[in-house]
C-alpha cells in the first residue's frame, strides 16, 4: 500500500477553528428499508468519543439487500468505525476497506460503499465517500461546494475514494444518505433518472428556509419521507436511509425537580432558576411553590386540559417554560425515553420529554428533601426516590440521545 | 353573584390517592349551578405534610378543606356553600 496519495492532502484547516464558541453536534438519521425484506441493507453507526469530544458517523450501503447487504454494510461500516477512532490517517485505512473489499465478479459492483463523517471538537470535519452519493452541504440554507481530493482502488475497477476537508460554520448542515434517495422514483414519468442529488439538494434547501431551525431528527425523516414519496407505490425500492449532522448553537434547557435539602437554599436554587439563559422547567409541586414564594410569581394550573391522560395537569408560571408534577410526570418521561409509545394525545410527560429532545445541553438541578408523604404505604404505588429517577434520566439522555447533561444536587 | 372557589390539588400524592378521578367534577355538577362554582386547579397544596390535615386527595371549597375527598364529598361541600350564599343573599 503506498502513500503517495497522502503527500497531496489538502490543506488542514485553518487555526481559527478552535477559538469558536463551540457548536453543538446534533446528529440524527432516519431509514426505511426495502419494502420486500425485513432487514435494511444499510447500516448506519455512530461513534461519539466524550473524552476528546470527537463525533464519527458511518453510513453503509451493502450489495443486494436483506441479510446479505446488511451483514457486508454492518462489517464495512464497523470496519470504518473501528480504523477511524484509533485517531491515525483514516484516508490510508479508508484506502485499504476499499482494496479489501472486492467487487462482484457478476455485477462488476462494488460490495459496499461508504459515508464515513468525522468530527473534532475544533469544527474541522473530514469526510470520506466511497461511491455513495455525494453529502450536501448546507451553508447559510445554500448548497455549498466543497472541494475533495480523489483516490482510485487499486484493483483497477471504477471505484472512487473521495475526500472531503472543511471548517464547519455555525448553522451549517450535511445531510448524506445512501443511494435509495437519489434512486427514489427511477424510471417512473416524473422521475426518469430517480429524484437524484440535485433532487434532494432542491428539497433540503426549500425544508430549511421554510423553517431555519428544523433539528437534525426531522430534516432527516423528511428527507426520508419525500423519497419514499417519488416511490410507485410508496414502496421503497431500496433502503432509503440519510443522516443529517446539524451544527449549532446549543440550545440549553433546565429541569429543576425537587425541593433543596435545606431551606436556607431556597433563595439560592428559585436563582439557579431565575438567572437561567435557555428554556426553564420546573418538575414538581413543593418545588414550583418554592420558585413562586421566592420570586413573588403566580402559579395556575389548567385543572382539565389534560385531565384524560392518567398524568396530573400542567400549571403556568412567569418566566417559566413548563411547570409540571414531579414523580409521576418524570417516570413518565424516563419511560418515552426509553421506547415506550407514546400517547395519542399530548400530556405532561410528552411535553417535557420532547423539550428535552429538542435540546442540547441539559442541565438538571435536583433537590434532595424526601417528601413524606410519598412514603406513606397507603399509596397504590411506590414512588421512586426523585434523586434516582433523576439519575436514570440524565444517563439515558446521555447515552442514548447523546446530550450534553450537567447534574447537580442541592 | 359570588362564586364558589374549588381548588382540586393535583400533587403527586393527592393525584396518586384519587385525585385524579375528582378531574371530572365538572361533568358531574348539576349544569345550573355549573356558573356558580370556579374551579381553580393547585399543583400542590401542601397538605398531605401534616398529618393533622387528615388524608390526601385534599380539595378545597372556599375556605372549607376537604380530607380524602370523593367526588361525592366535595359536591356535598359545594352545594352547602351554594345554600350558605344564597341565604346571604
Amino acid at each position: 500500500m503506498s502513500h503517495a496519495g497522502n503527500s497531496r492532502t489538502p490543506e488542514l484547516p485553518s487555526r481559527g477553528a478552535s477559538e469558536k464558541k463551540q457548536l453543538f453536534k446534533e446528529l440524527e438519521f432516519h431509514q426505511v428499508r426495502k419494502a420486500s425484506e425485513h432487514t435494511a441493507g444499510d447500516a448506519y453507526m455512530v461513534q461519539k468519543d466524550a473524552e476528546n469530544n470527537r463525533l464519527l458517523a458511518v453510513l453503509s450501503d451493502g450489495l443486494g439487500s436483506g441479510v446479505k447487504a446488511n451483514i457486508l454494510a454492518n462489517m464495512t461500516a464497523r470496519m470504518a468505525i473501528r480504523f477511524a477512532e484509533t485517531d491515525t490517517d483514516f484516508v490510508h485505512y479508508a484506502k485499504v476497506i476499499m482494496n479489501a473489499l472486492p467487487v462482484c465478479q457478476v455485477r462488476r459492483i462494488a460490495y459496499s460503499t461508504f459515508t464515513v463523517v468525522d468530527c473534532r471538537p475544533d469544527g474541522s470535519v473530514q469526510i470520506v465517500e466511497q461511491d455513495n452519493p455525494p453529502f450536501i452541504l448546507l451553508r447559510n440554507g445554500e448548497p455549498a461546494e466543497i472541494p475533495f481530493q480523489e483516490y482510485s482502488s487499486e484493483q483497477g475497477d471504477y471505484r472512487k475514494l473521495r475526500v472531503y476537508r472543511f471548517v464547519a460554520e455555525p448553522e451549517d448542515r450535511i445531510i448524506f444518505f445512501s443511494d435509495g434517495v437519489t434512486e427514489a422514483g427511477m424510471g417512473s414519468a416524473p422521475y426518469p433518472l430517480g429524484w437524484r442529488t440535485q433532487g434532494c439538494s432542491a428539497f433540503v434547501r426549500g425544508m430549511v428556509a421554510d423553517n431555519p431551525e428544523i433539528s437534525a431528527r426531522i430534516l432527516a425523516e423528511q428527507v426520508v419521507r419525500a423519497a419514499l414519496q417519488k416511490e410507485p407505490d410508496r414502496k421503497a425500492h431500496d433502503d432509503i436511509s440519510c443522516g443529517v449532522l446539524y451544527f449549532r448553537t446549543p440550545r440549553q434547557t433546565l429541569l429543576a425537580s425537587g425541593p433543596p435539602f435545606s431551606e436556607k437554599k431556597d433563595r439560592e436554587y428559585a436563582d439557579i432558576i431565575r438567572s437561567f439563559p435557555g428554556t426553564k422547567i420546573i418538575s414538581g409541586g413543593t418545588s414550583a411553590d418554592i420558585v413562586a414564594r421566592e420570586l413573588n410569581l403566580e402559579i395556575t394550573t389548567d385543572l382539565f386540559r389534560f385531565r384524560r391522560s392518567n398524568l396530573p395537569p400542567i400549571s403556568k408560571m412567569e418566566g417559566m417554560d413548563l411547570v409540571t408534577e414531579g414523580i409521576l410526570t418524570l417516570t413518565e418521561v424516563l419511560n418515552l425515553l426509553q421506547g415506550k409509545n407514546p400517547p395519542i394525545q399530548p400530556n405532561a410527560a410528552t411535553l417535557l420529554k420532547d423539550q428535552l429532545i429538542n435540546s442540547d445541553e441539559i442541565h438538571i438541578l435536583v433537590g434532595t428533601k424526601i417528601n413524606q408523604a410519598h412514603q406513606d404505604p397507603n399509596l397504590p404505588m411506590e414512588l421512586e426516590i426523585r434523586r434516582s429517577l433523576m439519575r436514570r434520566i440524565a444517563t439515558t439522555l446521555q447515552e442514548d440521545y447523546f446530550k450534553e447533561v450537567r447534574l447537580e444536587f442541592i | 353573584m359570588k362564586k364558589v372557589t374549588v381548588s382540586i390539588c393535583t400533587g403527586t400524592t393527592c393525584y396518586l390517592m384519587g385525585g385524579a378521578h375528582l378531574l371530572t367534577i365538572n361533568e358531574r355538577l348539576d349544569p345550573s349551578t355549573l356558573d356558580s362554582v370556579e374551579f381553580k386547579g393547585a399543583h400542590c397544596l401542601g397538605l398531605c405534610s401534616n398529618e393533622s390535615n387528615g388524608k390526601p386527595p385534599f380539595v378545597k371549597v372556599n375556605e372549607h378543606l376537604v380530607s380524602d375527598a370523593t367526588l361525592n364529598k366535595v359536591l356535598d361541600a359545594i352545594r352547602k356553600e351554594l345554600k350558605e350564599i344564597q341565604h346571604v343573599s
